[in-house]
């Protein structure tokens, strides 16, 4: 088994390939140059389009570190006044300190990407692996769940959890986790099982082993780098989701970043916008840092599911 | 308890859609003991789960009670909001009061949910807009059936919550519409402040292309986007003897009187006293820290009087307030007071008692007045009013002294919007973007905004 | 056998139902299931369920649901402004799905292999999508495409005078597809895996006969990409015919100007919630669904002609 653990994995590991070879000597260094050339160029092209790219955010960051008045007044890059007082006041303006709400959020976005592994590692075995009646079916009522706009589910939803008692708890963003409500993954961890060459659970299975097993100990180690995938993407997208924690979580100790970051703007009246810049910031960190750190494995995984 | 019927209908779906996946699931092979035991529970669970007994009405004692007072706002508003419950909690131990709080936009749309599934807040603020589509489903309780206090309360104000036969929210605040003007960019542009009491709309025209001409490029005469919002309407109907919504409740203008405003608009951006359409969609849309005025890039800016503040602060200096052009030109006078934010109850709360107590007390105490401020506009409470006044902020107080002065102007209030104003609002801003880009008439605009305005109104 | 080429297969029985053995796992099945079932029954089926009921009422969230029979349905007929958002939708999904992909695609194709710093451009290319449902989004895109914004000031640099390109009717629209463009993120992440698994010696043997980078990418690269644009293409459908947060930012809410960037999930909102007719806002939740499910469907018959799979 320790075999099976590494072979996929040392199989992708990284390397950045190379050009194709030309032939001959001279044509080689001739195509160096040219290389050459062609290099500073691409960098040239690809600083210019980060910063097209990455214009709104250097605005915002610029915009965290101005004077709230002189926001909207000198709209441009370079501040004329620089004071980091948007992060004090942001971090203390609401009813309680800015890390409430980030540690609220951590526990969202924990209790999510836990169910999401849990959950949909089970469904996506089941749909890969095992053989029962009317499979397509069902795998196709998978996919339309996500084909209904959430405003209309929204209501009965709520009523649901109402009554089950949920409302202004965690339970209503973690429980459908756990119970594999997010299709999207079950679909990208079916595509990845079935990648796996069924030569390993066949082996296992002649060895005594039964589905269990075979999903401990064949897919799941196998499966590292798409677990690492779907962990990513479900902690990216629940930490940005507004609208389901702002209808089920009524109590503001219990209210997450989105909900708080909102809580500095009013339309009808006075907003925080310095504020709501720097708080911005502060909560891009931890999604810049789970992309950053992750994205070897983001890259290796989707590239795995697809690995013969 | 109307609130409990959705429910119903939801367990009853959940069984039946129960019923249908366990069917297909036995059918399937696939069913086996913890397949069914699972959903059919959950299902009855739901049919018997009953509201907890309310602890608080035991024998006339003061029990605990727990109520929730949800509101809509920013930073400021929360703090503020928790300072007074706070105070309230310190002087009524046994009430605990929970803030429920979010954004305009999200509130509407939280608070819309929540009371479909019968959890509507025992406290919460309402706007004139949605007071009628809450209050006419039976949602809100009638304030008239509680101890509730509304002696001090300015009374043209009071009858922007009365309708239905009852009293079913009470405006806190009072504003007024205004035009915000720079002193700066007059100067700049060399021309003097008008009159305000004298001043027609001709005279706007003329004088914001004026200060169009003579300033740099990209600094305007007003922001002018012609009737964005219900109010613009309602002024400038008044003015012309009529207003936007009649007694009734139906449309109380006609076609060539709303066409006229557009027209307004229309030659002021010819004129190039205001920015050209799109601009100004955009600069209408961005909300008042980013409007003309606040960023220096124009002489008036339409807002609201409690908008001062923000808007002053800013712009970085002093502003001047303006009453409405053509307050002396047409009919009559066309400004009015604007019942804000009002609080209402919930039918269904669970400690109404306690729940009136907190309104009544938001509404009444000196101690509250002393927290809010101007936060709601000038305080509907007289009494209030009087008390806080010294204890303003300067741009707040210049606001109130403004409200004051054209207070005594004012000869009554507007008439109070039906059902289904909300929508009404956005087919305005629909219909205004489509006459102000040339794509119909200001007449055609009329007409139609006329015809689906009392469509959606009727019903 | 790519992440796609298993999307496609799926049509075939043959290969779905190839097991370990030939006997049923049903039990098992169940096992793995029970969480997704539990889950499907009690949280996804219920509301599904409701809102298709909801679809037959007057339901306004304030008050109980009048069965009305298919009245919804009737009236989308004459919907003025449902029409529209139909036509916004279908030219934003027409237009900007292709769009986004192919920018996915040049970009991932730049960015696959051979660059020094390439962990950093990446990062730097997909941070707008992290960004994208942000608060302060709205206002960001007002400092590029306003008509003082960014846009506007280089235009001015060559002597064009820009419009307002999110507050003009003509122009909203095809802005909010290249924000839209803008924030490609994941499917450039997609590719870039993709690319990886292409393997090097087939571009190697195609250079020693004198192909040209050119010959190479059609002959070489699409086809073996083509599973993977499948299955970006896919779940990009979805996600265009399901888009609201931008627009619902960028025009406050309304879809204007003068609703030209009115999509159909927007206007569905509005009707639930702005106008309390969540009855109707069903009744077009479900016309949606049908109309997703018919392009989904279509996708994959056509991925018959153009996908290429290797197994």
């Amino acid at each position: 088994m320790t075999d099976l653990k590494h072979a996929p994995q040392s199989a992708e590991v990284e390397p950045l390939f190379q050009e194709p070879q030309p032939s001959s000597e001279a044509r080689r260094r001739r195509s160096m140059r040219w290389h050459r050339v062609r290099g500073v160029a691409k960098h040239v092209g690809l600083v210019l389009a980060a910063f097209v790219m990455l214009y709104p955010l250097l605005w915002m960051v610029a915009s965290s570190i101005k004077p709230d008045a002189l926001i909207f007044r000198e709209p441009w890059l370079i501040p004329s006044e620089v004071s980091l007082e948007n992060y004090t006041q942001g971090w203390n303006a609401l009813l309680h300190p800015f890390s409430h709400y980030l540690a609220n959020s951590f526990l969202v976005v924990l209790g999510a990407v836990l169910g999401n592994l849990v959950s949909c590692t089970l469904a996506a075995y089941a749909f890969a692996r095992l053989k029962f009646r009317l499979r397509n079916l069902w795998f196709a009522i998978m996919l339309m769940s996500i084909m209904l706009p959430i405003h209309v589910i929204i209501v009965p939803q709520y009523i649901l959890f109402s009554e089950l008692g949920w409302i202004n708890t965690f339970a209503p963003l973690i429980v459908p986790k756990l119970l594999a409500t997010d299709a999207f993954f079950v679909f990208l961890l079916v595509q990845f099982f079935r990648g796996v060459p069924r030569e390993l659970d066949e082996a296992a299975t002649i060895d005594g082993a039964n589905h269990l097993r075979i999903f401990f100990q064949v897919m799941l180690p196998l499966a590292t780098p798409a677990l690492a995938t779907t962990a990513i993407f479900t902690f990216i997208w629940t930490w940005n989701d507004f609208f389901s924690q702002l209808i089920f979580l009524t109590k503001p100790d219990m209210y997450t970043v989105p909900i708080a970051l909102r809580s500095f703007l009013d339309s009808t009246g006075q907003s925080s916008w310095g504020a709501m810049f720097a708080m911005s910031i502060v909560s891009l960190i931890p999604l810049f840092l789970v992309f950053l750190f992750g994205q070897r494995y983001l890259v290796r995984g989707i590239a795995t599911t697809g690995l013969k | 308890m109307t609130s409990r019927t959705p429910w119903k209908r939801m367990a009853a779906l959940l069984a039946a859609s129960t019923l249908a996946l366990t069917a297909c699931g036995q059918a399937d092979n696939l069913a086996e003991d913890e397949e069914t035991t699972a959903p059919v529970q959950t299902a009855q669970e739901t049919e018997t789960d009953q509201p907890p007994a309310t602890e608080g009405d035991g024998g006339g004692e003061p029990g605990e009670a727990t109520i929730r007072f949800a509101w809509w706002g920013s930073d400021s508003r929360h703090q503020m909001n928790q300072q007074l419950i706070d105070a309230f909690e310190a002087e009524h131990p046994n009430i605990t009061v929970v803030p429920d709080y979010t954004d305009w936009g999200g509130y509407w749309d939280k608070l819309a949910t929540q009371t479909a599934a019968g959890d509507t807040p025992d406290v919460m603020m309402q706007e004139e807009r949605y007071l009628r589509e809450y209050a006419d489903r039976g949602i809100l309780a009638n304030l008239n059936d509680f101890d509730v206090d509304t002696s001090k309360i300015d009374p043209s104000i009071l009858g922007s919550g009365e309708f239905s036969d009852g009293l079913w929210g009470i405006a806190t605040g009072v504003n007024v519409r205004v035009m915000m003007a720079d002193p700066e960019v007059f100067a700049a542009a060399g021309v003097e402040m008008p009159d305000d009491k004298t001043w027609t709309w001709d005279d706007y025209n003329e004088i914001m292309s004026q200060i169009s001409a003579n300033t740099e490029d990209g600094v305007y005469g007003a922001q002018d986007f012609g009737i964005p919002e219900s109010v613009e309407l309602t002024v400038w109907a008044r003015q012309h003897g009529q207003d936007l919504w009649d007694p009734s409740g139906e449309i109380g203008f006609d076609p060539e009187t709303m066409a006229a405003r557009w027209q307004v608009t229309l030659d002021l951006i010819e004129a190039g006293g205001a920015p050209e359409v799109s601009q100004g969609l955009e600069i209408n849309a961005a909300g008042p820290e980013q409007s003309l005025v606040a960023t220096g890039r124009g002489a008036i800016s339409p807002f609201w009087s409690n908008q001062l503040e923000a808007i002053t602060s800013a712009a970085g200096h002093e502003l001047q307030l303006l009453r409405y052009p053509g307050e002396s030109q047409f009919e009559r006078q066309g400004l009015f007071l604007k019942p804000a934010m009002a609080l209402s109850m919930s039918a269904s709360s669970e400690y109404p008692e306690e729940a009136a107590l907190f309104l009544d007390w938001m509404l009444n105490s000196p101690e509250a007045g002393e927290i809010i401020l101007s936060d709601r506009g000038l305080p509907a409470n007289l009494d209030v009013r009087a008390h806080i006044m010294d204890q303003l902020g300067e741009a707040d107080q210049q606001a109130a002294q403004f409200v004051e002065d054209v207070s005594a102007d004012i000869l009554d209030s507007a008439n109070t919007p039906p059902r289904g104003a909300g929508e009404v609002n956005s087919l305005l801003q629909r219909i205004n973007e489509e006459v102000l880009f040339g794509q119909i008439t200001p007449q055609e605009g009329a007409e139609r905004f006329i015809e689906e305005a009392s469509a959606i109104t009727g019903d | 056998m790519s992440v796609l080429s298993e999307l496609g297969s799926l049509r075939k029985s043959k290969s779905l139902d190839r097991g370990p053995s030939q006997r049923h796992d049903g039990k098992w099945a169940l096992f793995f299931l029970a969480p997704w079932f539990v889950g499907l029954v009690l949280i996804v089926a219920g509301p599904l369920l409701a809102s298709l009921y909801l679809s037959l009422t007057d339901y306004d969230l304030l008050s109980n649901a009048n069965f009305i029979g298919l009245e919804n349905y009737v009236e989308m007929f004459g919907d003025r402004r449902l029409r529209k958002s139909l036509v916004v939708t279908f030219t934003y999904v027409i237009v900007s799905v292709p769009l986004q992909l192919m920018a996915a695609l040049g970009l991932a194709l730049l960015l696959d292999r051979g660059l020094r710093g390439l962990a950093i451009y990446r990062s730097a290319f997909y941070l707008p999508s992290l960004l994208g449902s942000s608060v302060a989004i709205a206002i960001l895109w007002r400092q590029i495409f306003g008509a003082d914004g960014l846009v506007n000031q280089l235009l001015a640099v060559i002597g064009i005078d820009g419009p307002g390109w999110i507050s003009h009717p003509d122009y909203a629209l095809g802005t909010l597809m290249v924000l839209n463009v803008w924030t490609f993120g994941s499917p450039m992440v997609i590719f870039l895996a993709g690319l990886r698994q292409i393997p090097t010696m087939y571009y190697e043997a195609a250079s020693l006969d004198g192909a040209s980078k050119l010959q190479q990418f059609f002959t070489i690269t699409l086809p073996l990409l083509s599973p993977i644009i499948f299955f970006n293409l896919v779940l990009q459908v979805i996600n265009a015919f399901q888009t609201f947060t931008q627009s619902y930012i960028v025009s406050n809410g309304t879809g204007g100007p003068v609703d030209s960037t009115l999509f159909y999930t927007l206007y569905l909102y509005q009707e639930g919630f702005g106008n309390l007719n969540m009855g109707y806002a069903s009744a077009m939740a479900w016309l949606l669904l049908v109309i997703i499910a018919g392009m989904t469907a279509a996708n994959f018959l056509l991925s018959k002609y153009w996908v290429f799979y290797n197994d």
